[in-house]
């Protein structure tokens, strides 16, 4: 009872339009002046252990500032020309090339929205002029964007990792097959729908196009190699080089120097608009400071300090979210409600039913990231109980979190796309149905099929160890 | 939003801080990989001096990101209430956040207190008065950063004039009542604009459109 | 859950439950508590490190918002530096000297220097003894030159591993195994349990039986909390603690024996070392200890070393 009206407390805040991560702060400190004796020292301690206490949160500002070097620096229109080149001449390829371009640019960054941002900025647009509907256009790109998550690296791992203490470069190894078949599931899809209503198709433009288009997106889709090998290493050519955490500075670091110094689409030697060079980047042998200026230019200030406040309203959700999980485990509440499915005789096919059930309604009301924080711990232990591998049990929940974006009325993607599209965002929820119901089919598949999940990262990093 | 010319003196210190915290948080983890990888060494303070930038940058952001109307929220619902009942939730909502704050100003200063050798305030929840004993914790020492030593006056303050071989907590720590102060002084301004009908919402509505409007603007260019 | 007007005891660790020797011994405490003094008082037991870890569990104690806990010794170097022989290298022959040196004089005195900082120590929980693992064979200490360490943050341990031209690293525990798979970090130093419990012999070439350290445990409670218990209480709640201590303890050395074994027929590899290969790391790792000498106290040192020469 008293945990229902906590969590009638959090959304009824919300609801009124208190800021999320003071919705779930506030109950839980009301909630613990009522019920326990734990001090608001204790709060205030654990506000400041979100992040002292777990290293692997680091990793969001990390990919976060990646992913903002990569949007600004200009990697994700030469990822879109490759992706025409390749699959643009399908009967609805332009859309096709849309989904390819979302998949390759997730394999570079963590989230979501910013996948719609980077991607959905140019292809709605293209689309458009195409011949396709602004509806058909935005419902493609605001279900592909959700490849975000799934495809690693991934925010959203990073934080159920942390929350369960499971290995992040496993999670992200298991997020590789399901978010290519996710992809391929909605290529599918599209393809079909395009033959049925004949949407328009590109040309074929050549392999000459095809590589071209390679070579120019190359330094930009080397971060997809840096992370990987980085992270697991080549067998028998060299170990790995750094933890999935470092990986995301790595990345920060390499994509800074792409942009800057390969693209040069911002920074000191960006193309200026008057002088004898105009409309030209500029070349580092003819303005060597450059290699200095960089570092403080106008562009990389602002471009750090954008990724800085992403970051700052991402944190303060998941450390609140940190305050309300605290409270519910001060409280015991997740052994009550272990104890409470297991003795009504949950079995492991009811039991992930019921978390599909929680993560779909929660996924409506909250953002992902706190939403997990808060759900993962109560889950967690039933699934050890249950058997269930807590990596397959991430992949179902990365799933259910895709599905909470695009569903109003918080949903990530759905706001970023209404405003990518210029369209308001009823008519974006609309459009982003029938692809929805593809995103629905596959988290079934993906829930009663570990396999999916698990094949890979067993394969490379062996079976999960569970110690609990 | 950035630092537009018309941004205040302040927006522009804030904008440089987290430029510059996250800035610095990426070079010593990326410099911490190369001396392991390249140079077969460690920056042992690497990790835990990066956490704790990590808090300053979102403690302190938090306020910031008040004051801009930044922070994450749902406005389905108010947004199809009309004028009048939207001010009113507004004035709930703000209130809501003011008593949030100013818990946590009173969990934060009695959580940092003890480590700064000062009194935790008394009450459980309103504070009534400062303790009049209680154990001084400024001898409690961070795990992996050195005490630089130009620090050396705290010492003799705080730790009996005893060495330090590690930062004393009550340094990192000091970002709790500063930056849940700052976050109170924001959310009374937030509440004066609303009750002054400047803004009918403490949430961000369209936020994301703006930053899509800056993409569009570059591509664009 | 507690009934009304029970006294509440909040114990927060940072192990499973049942198989972990600290894990254990939680639970037999938790039970004997909830059996023998129900009405009076009951025991929460927060495992796996879900309301606290082992650093913020002891400014949560300070502040009263938990009783009990039980963290590494290395952890207590901050309340007092004395603490440090515990990680000193070599400093203990065997857990039979580790258990009398702690219940000697200069244990005891050693744990009750805290109480200023407000920490009663209250039991040493044991673990045993540290054994190095790499990813390549460590006979000789030589090997390990120039390979990458993970250890839990100490002066002493990064002292110890720079005296065998070793590079320490700071990891968050959880990436440990992923790390030592993966070879960001070549290698580790923990006990039998905590090498079958995280199976690190799967990553690992294989575990050198060095014995070079020790990794125990200490039972806190916050003075205050214990002054404020009514005398009759504190001393049925200490005489179960004890009673389990010492059943736990007594168990240590079988318990270690089984997680060896374990590790053998999980197939994991264990080399042992001749007199003199042990003696080669003796001599390297040894030198450590002048480093600290200052803060352990020499009268600290001498007598472990009495309790040893005395076995
Ligand atoms: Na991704
Ligand atoms: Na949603």
């Amino acid at each position: 009872m008293a945990v229902a009206i906590l969590f009638g407390l959090v959304i009824g805040f919300m609801l009124i339009g208190v800021p999320i991560a003071v919705s779930l702060g506030m109950s839980s400190v009301m909630f613990l002046l009522w019920y326990s004796d734990t001090s608001l020292a204790a709060v205030a301690q654990t506000l400041m252990q979100a992040f002292v206490g777990h290293y692997t949160l680091l990793a969001i500002p990390f990919f976060i500032l990646a992913s903002s070097f990569m949007s600004t620096g200009g990697v994700a229109k030469r990822i879109i020309r490759f992706s025409i080149a390749c699959v643009g001449h399908m009967r609805g390829g332009l859309a096709i090339a849309g989904v390819f371009a979302c998949m390759i640019f997730a394999a570079l960054s963590g989230s979501s929205p910013a996948t719609v941002v980077a991607i959905g900025s140019i292809v709605i647009g293209a689309m458009t002029q195409a011949g396709y509907t602004k509806d058909f256009a935005a419902g493609v790109i605001c279900n592909a964007g959700t490849l975000g998550i799934l495809i690693p690296p991934s925010i959203v791992m990073v934080v159920y990792a942390t929350a369960v203490d499971v290995s992040v470069g496993r999670m992200f190894l298991a997020g590789v097959i399901p978010g290519i078949l996710a992809g391929v599931m909605l290529m599918t899809a599209i393809y079909i729908m395009a033959r049925v209503k004949g949407m328009p198709k590109g040309e074929w433009l050549g392999w000459g196009e095809v590589w071209a288009s390679f070579r120019d997106a190359f330094w930009g889709l080397m971060l997809i190699v840096i992370i990987m090998v980085g992270i697991y290493g080549i067998p028998g050519v060299t170990g790995a080089i750094f933890t999935p955490t470092e990986a995301a500075a790595v990345a920060s670091v390499y994509a800074f120097i792409a942009a800057v110094f390969i693209y040069r689409d911002m920074g000191p030697l960006k193309a200026t608009g008057t002088g004898p060079e105009a409309g030209r980047n500029q070349s580092l042998l003819r303005k060597p400071q450059a290699l200095v200026t960089a570092w403080f230019h106008r562009d990389t200030q602002k471009t750090l300090f954008e990724a800085g406040k992403l970051t700052i309203t991402l944190m303060f959700v998941i450390a609140n979210a940190l305050i309300l999980k605290h409270v519910l485990t001060d409280e015991q509440v997740p052994q009550h409600v272990a104890n409470a499915m297991l003795s009504a005789g949950f079995g492991p096919v009811m039991f992930l039913v019921v978390v599909n059930v929680i993560l779909l309604i929660g996924g409506q009301f909250m953002e992902p990231s706190g939403l997990l924080v808060i759900v993962a711990p109560l889950v967690f232990p039933i699934a050890i109980e249950l058997g269930i591998d807590p990596i397959h049990l991430g992949i179902i929940m990365v799933v259910n979190m895709e599905i909470g974006m695009i569903t109003p009325p918080v949903g990530l993607n759905l706001f970023v796309t209404s405003g990518v599209a210029g369209m308001p965002m009823m008519r974006v929820v609309r459009a982003a149905l029938p692809f929805l119901g593809v995103l629905f089919i596959f988290l079934i598949l993906v829930t009663y099929v570990p396999w999916i999940s698990t094949v890979l990262p067993n394969a490379v990093m062996g079976p999960e160890i569970v110690t609990r | 939003m950035q630092a537009a010319p018309e941004g205040s003196f302040t927006d522009r210190i804030e904008e440089t801080l987290i430029a510059v915290i996250l800035g610095v948080m990426t070079l010593v983890t990326f410099a911490n990989v190369i001396a392991r990888y390249v140079f077969n060494s460690n920056i042992l303070w690497a990790l835990e001096g990066t956490v704790f930038l990590f808090g300053w940058m979102v403690l302190l952001g938090a306020s910031y990101a008040v004051k801009k109307n930044a922070h994450l929220g749902v406005d389905a619902v108010i947004e199809i209430l009309p004028a009048p009942a939207r001010r009113v939730l507004a004035l709930i909502s703000v209130v809501v956040c003011i008593a949030f704050t100013f818990l946590l100003l009173k969990g934060a200063w009695d959580y940092w207190a003890n480590f700064a050798n000062l009194p935790q305030t008394t009450g459980r929840w309103f504070p009534t008065g400062f303790e009049e004993t209680f154990r001084p914790k400024g001898w409690y020492e961070v795990n992996d950063i050195p005490f630089p030593e130009w620090l050396g006056f705290v010492r003799d303050v705080f730790n009996d004039g005893d060495e330090y071989e590690k930062l004393p907590r009550f340094i990192p720590y000091a970002v709790l009542p500063l930056s849940m102060t700052l976050i109170l002084l924001r959310f009374c301004q937030a509440a004066w604009a609303v009750w002054c009908g400047r803004q009918d919402r403490i949430v961000a509505s369209h936020e994301v459109e703006d930053e899509i409007a800056d993409v569009r603007r570059k591509e664009e260019a | 859950a507690c009934d009304d007007g029970e006294i509440v005891i909040k114990f927060s660790h940072v192990t499973n439950t049942d198989k972990h020797p600290k894990g254990i011994a939680a639970s037999l405490l938790e039970q004997r508590v909830n059996d023998e003094m129900d009405g009076v008082a009951c025991m929460e037991v927060f495992p796996n490190s879900t309301l606290y870890d082992d650093d913020k569990v002891l400014e949560a104690m300070l502040q009263g918002d938990v009783q009990l806990a039980a963290p590494s010794l290395s952890k207590f170097e901050t309340f007092t530096k004395q603490f440090r022989i515990y990680d000193l290298p070599f400093m203990f022959k065997n857990m039979e000297a580790v258990d009398a040196f702690q219940s000697s004089d200069a244990g005891q005195k050693m744990m009750s220097s805290m109480e200023k900082r407000g920490l009663a120590g209250l039991a040493f929980w044991h673990n045993g003894l540290k054994q190095f693992s790499a990813n390549k064979p460590l006979i000789m200490p030589e090997d390990a030159k120039g390979l990458k360490f993970r250890v839990q943050p100490s002066d002493v341990l990064v002292a110890q591993m720079e005296a065998l031209d070793a590079s320490p690293q700071k990891m968050a525990f959880s990436e440990v195994y992923g790390a030592l798979q993966q070879g960001v970090v070549d290698g580790q130093e923990n006990t039998w349990s905590n090498v079958l419990g995280q199976k690190y012999y799967e990553v690992q070439d294989g575990i050198t039986e060095t014995n070079h350290g020790v990794l125990d445990y200490l039972v806190v409670a916050s003075v205050d909390w214990l002054d404020s218990l009514e005398p009759e209480v504190r001393d049925q709640f200490l005489t179960i603690l004890d009673e389990v201590s010492v059943e736990r303890n007594a168990a240590i050395n079988e318990v270690d024996m089984e997680a060896r074994q374990g590790v053998l027929d999980a197939g994991g590899v264990i080399r042992e070392l001749t007199p003199e290969q042990r003696e080669a790391w003796v001599t390297v790792m040894k030198p450590v200890w002048e480093e600290f000498t200052a803060d352990v106290g020499q009268e600290n040192i001498d007598a472990a070393q009495a309790i040893n020469a005395g076995l």
